[in-house]
């Protein structure tokens, strides 16, 4: 068989690995002019991703303040980036999970004036799977099974990992440890959500109740605060925390993260 | 046939399949005397139930065509239409909802709402069916009522509505306590044909009173009799809460859920008794029509006898006594002897036998009058026809129907199937609108097309069975279509001199992807470049082209085609010579468009035991599927993907080896997306075979 001297593959080889198409080419310039443009890349974190491989990121709000919305950005950054994300669900359904995606994506399009947004749509979707359990089903034996029929059976290698409505109950600390393995054992980083109450008041240092006895296994904690008409988003712990990053908020109408500046 | 319009009820019994519908409606018809004993859908008698009446169905163990039935229930009509639960009969189920004022939608009490309650419950909503629930199977193991009516307010949105708490569960479940009258109901006798009322056991006690709390709280909703007699603390009468539910029930903002076991004859009595009290008579029922001379403005019907018959075919029988029209009347009244005009083709129509309908017996009868179904003989039509008075031009609202996504060619394997192949595909194509045949100009072949594959196999089953047509098939083929991905420009001349009159005419303008649409033309031809008189005849030309792409003969969708330019001659311009030139620059345009071929994408989901997940997922990834999630639901996994159509045949059989049989699948038409390089290169490579095959 001949082989192309310049780079010793096959012309059949070369026509699958090297040949961009055109539109091809449009859709993935549409993507990093996406990943520039998000506003997380200011609040000082080294990596897109936020975290590390192994890491733990939690983001904090009171109900309905815009947790999954934030974390379905993060999801779809990652996913512009071609990184899998593995969205497990223990509220909402496939489908419930599958609008957010699908709303907060067309409002990013609408938002950066993407023209070809199906298109695009089209190319990140095949890097999200979402996974919904009852929360009484939920335990990490089980999640760690069908993970691992997803990876053996290469349907579906995760690097990030969002955990959706696990309770921050007593119960936690355990599971926490056990997903903390699974993290190294499937190099992933994975964030979770707390839910924080109103009448709970906070430790000194503003860390909510829930978070205090679990924070050494968090490498970052954001909080969403709503002030005023707005929600601020606030890093409680890792990089951006010493106030010197420009302030994000999350904007209530689109619930799009927006940098204030 | 009852004279008083308000004790009547037609209603549907709708669910996913194996919820029971059939067994169901075998018991209401015993209850109701329509029959005298009963048979099991797969039953060791090998009667089989008597709505599936198609020697198929009893075979399959599957209802394929609704059959229409009536029976009496406390001086109360009910019509009933037994409707199948395969997404491949879809047609069937929305040409069923359409006619209805009510249905009864079944869950199953173990695997609770799976797939298709979803699809048939997205089909009420369209056709704004009130519905009550029945969860059935409340005997079998693993059966949880209360599983379900969370699963139907999440999953499905209903506002759902306890009516009964069941006295045991699994093997110990003994019958229903009814939260209104505050009795325990027992089903006794051979076949439950007897009710024992007692009283509530003492350890559900407490249960009941909560959730009746709970029943008058939410009903109260509905009626200001009732919140008075709630807030003056009157006593609240039975009919003040059943008038209360009622309402929301026809407002559709309230389910009532009642439970039972068809199999094991429990439960059902009471469901009886909700339709008659809860679900609406036809004069409850909005329904309208088009007036097609007034621009189809919208025309409510009124439901009484007095005025002109406004009626709809919404089903065709091949019986052994010829062409079986089933009918609902919404205005009017429909006499043996009257003349009616099919507002479709304006034909006058002389009704001859009308006639009642009992799966596969029949009766006869005079009249049939507004708001009631009823079946005619000899009357030539297709399904969705309107019947109307002589004179009058209203026309019943379109039926949804959904566009074929699979196609096979058929082979007569002798001379005589030939001929009666012919005829089977008359019949079904007239009763079945999502059922389409024609033959490829090119091939000579006759292809049938359809929404599945189960769909056109039954259909070939049926040739066979019916028609006595013995045929081979080809491969299943799927509808292809080709667009464009960018805007192209094309500036085309048809010049011919060849001696006589000359042609000429010159085309410009570009071309351009379009979403949402098929085709859109637009002129916007200034100065008379093109004579007014020749543009029909480029937008002629270039719908022509539309219909088979030049990258691989496939249907074009999705351009919008604008001419901006042009050029003419006063001699040898013609109507002719601009249709060439408009199929010339459309082939110099598309080019350069950067066409690709798109595919059927469906949406397929599976729902299996849950240590069968993997392998399930495993034989969705073999065929190119997204999937999009699982969902876990105790002990079954629900996964929903995207699978292109092209892949999903044989996946029944795929499905059923790795699981058991234990596993079973849902599959609707999602959407058309573009197929990977490498797959329409292999398109290609077929295409270019058969061409040169064909040659």
């Amino acid at each position: 068989m001949l082989l192309n001297p310049q780079c010793g593959k096959t012309n059949a080889e070369l026509t699958t690995d090297k040949i961009i198409y055109i539109k091809e080419r449009n859709i993935s310039m549409l993507k990093n002019e996406l990943i520039l443009n998000n506003p997380l890349r200011r609040m000082g974190y080294e990596s897109d991703d936020i975290l590390n491989k192994g890491q733990f990121g939690a983001v904090m709000a009171r109900a309905g303040v815009g947790k999954t919305a934030f974390l379905v950005q993060l999801a779809l950054n990652s996913m512009l980036r071609e990184k899998k994300v593995l969205h497990i669900s223990l509220d909402d359904h496939v489908k419930k999970v599958g609008l957010w995606y699908k709303e907060v994506f067309s409002r990013i399009a609408t938002q950066y004036d993407i023209p070809q947004s199906g298109q695009l749509w089209d190319s990140v979707l095949p890097h999200r799977f979402i996974m919904t359990f009852r929360v009484e089903g939920f335990s990490v034996p089980k999640l760690e099974e069908r993970l691992t029929d997803l990876i053996e059976q290469d349907i579906f290698k995760p690097d990030m990992m969002i955990i959706d409505g696990i309770p921050f109950d007593d119960s936690v600390n355990s599971d926490l440890i056990k997903l903390k393995t699974l993290s190294k054992k499937h190099p992933m980083h994975m964030w979770f959500t707390i839910r924080t109450h109103r009448h709970e008041e906070p430790d000194p240092n503003g860390t909510p109740l829930q978070l205090i006895p679990v924070a050494d296994l968090f490498e970052v904690a954001i909080q969403l605060v709503p002030v005023g008409k707005q929600i601020q988003i606030k890093a409680l712990k890792g990089p951006g925390t010493y106030g010197d990053q420009p302030v994000l908020m999350l904007d209530p109408a689109t619930m799009l993260i927006q940098d204030q500046a | 046939m009852k004279k008083d319009i308000r004790s009547v009820r037609n209603i549907g019994i709708s669910a996913h399949i194996d919820s029971g519908k059939t067994t169901l409606t075998e018991r209401i018809l015993y209850y109701t005397k329509r029959i005298h004993t009963m048979h099991d859908v797969k039953g060791k008698d090998g009667v089989g139930a008597t709505m599936d009446s198609m020697e198929l169905e009893k075979e399959r163990g599957i209802t394929i065509a609704s059959a229409a039935t009536y029976c009496e229930w406390l001086d109360n009509e009910i019509n009933i239409i037994d409707t199948p639960g395969h997404v491949d009969f879809t047609i069937e189920v929305e040409r069923s909802l359409r006619v209805l004022d009510g249905a009864i939608l079944v869950l199953c009490g173990v695997a609770g709402v799976q797939s298709q309650s979803i699809t048939v419950d997205q089909q009420m909503k369209r056709y704004k069916v009130p519905c009550i629930a029945f969860i059935n199977k409340c005997d079998r193991s693993g059966a949880n009522p209360v599983r379900v009516v969370n699963q139907f307010k999440e999953k499905l949105g209903h506002n759902a509505l306890l009516m009964q708490l069941p006295i045991g569960l699994e093997a110990d479940f003994d019958g229903v306590i009814d939260l209104i009258t505050m009795k325990a109901v027992y089903f006794d006798g051979d076949k439950g044909e007897k009710i024992r009322l007692e009283e509530i056991p003492t350890d559900l006690s407490q249960t009941a009173h909560d959730n009746r709390e709970n029943l008058i709280d939410q009903a109260a909703m509905f009626s200001d009799e009732l919140t008075e007699a709630i807030l003056e603390e009157q006593e609240v009468t039975d009919e003040m809460i059943f008038a209360a539910i009622r309402q929301g029930v026809i407002s559709r903002q309230l389910t009532p859920v009642f439970m039972g076991s068809a199999y094991k004859n429990k439960g059902i009595q009471p469901l009886l008794n909700a339709v008659t009290q809860l679900l609406p008579c036809p004069l409850d029922v909005e329904n309208q029509a088009l007036d097609m001379d007034n621009d189809e403005q919208t025309v409510i019907l009124s439901n009484t006898t007095d005025k002109p018959l406004v009626a709809l075919a919404f089903k065709l029988e091949d019986g052994p006594y010829g062409q079986l029209t089933y009918i609902r009347v919404y205005q009017g009244a429909l006499t043996k002897g009257d003349t009616i005009v099919n507002a479709r083709t304006g034909k006058k129509v002389k009704v001859g036998r009308v006639i009642r309908m009992h799966a596969d017996q029949m009766e006869d009868i005079d009249t049939i009058a507004a708001g009631y179904i009823g079946a005619l003989f000899g009357v030539d039509c297709a399904s969705g026809d309107t019947f109307a008075s002589p004179g009058i031009s209203l026309t019943m609202t379109s039926m949804h129907v959904p566009e074929p996504v699979i196609s096979l060619a058929i082979f007569p394997k002798d001379n005589k199937s030939e001929i009666n192949i012919s005829k089977a595909l008359g019949r079904f194509t007239k009763e079945d609108p999502t059922f389409k045949t024609y033959v490829n100009a090119e091939t000579g072949d006759t292809i049938i097309s359809g929404m599945g594959e189960l769909h056109l196999e039954v259909y070939i089953e049926r040739m066979r069975r019916e028609y006595q047509a013995d045929v081979t098939t080809s491969p299943p083929r799927v509808a292809y279509r080709e667009t464009i991905t960018q805007h192209a420009e094309f500036n085309y001349i048809h010049k011919k001199q060849t001696g006589g009159a000359g042609q000429f005419g010159r085309v410009a303008g570009y071309l351009e992807p379009l979403q949402d649409e098929d085709f859109v033309f637009e002129n916007r031809i200034a100065g008379g470049a093109i004579p007014t008189q020749f543009i029909p005849a480029c937008e002629k030309s270039f719908k022509t082209c539309m219909k088979k792409g030049p990258k691989m003969g496939f249907p074009i969708t999705g351009i919008r085609i604008v001419i901006n330019d042009g050029a003419s001659h006063s001699v040898d311009s013609s109507e002719m010579a601009f249709q060439a030139a408009a199929r010339g620059a459309f082939l110099q345009g598309y080019a350069k468009a950067k066409p690709v071929i798109h595919e059927p994408m469906m949406k397929v989901v599976v729902e299996t035991p849950t240590e069968f997940q993997g392998a399930v997922m495993a034989t969705l990834n073999q065929r190119r599927a997204l999937i999009v999630g699982s969902q876990d639901e105790g002990p079954l996994s629900v996964i929903e993907a995207q699978v292109p159509l092209s892949e999903m045949f044989g996946y029944a059989t795929n499905l059923r080896s790795v699981s058991k049989g234990r596993a079973q699948f849902t599959m609707e038409f999602l959407t058309y997306k573009q197929v990977p390089h490498a797959i329409a290169e292999e398109l290609m490579k077929k295409v270019v075979e058969e061409k040169k095959n064909v040659a």
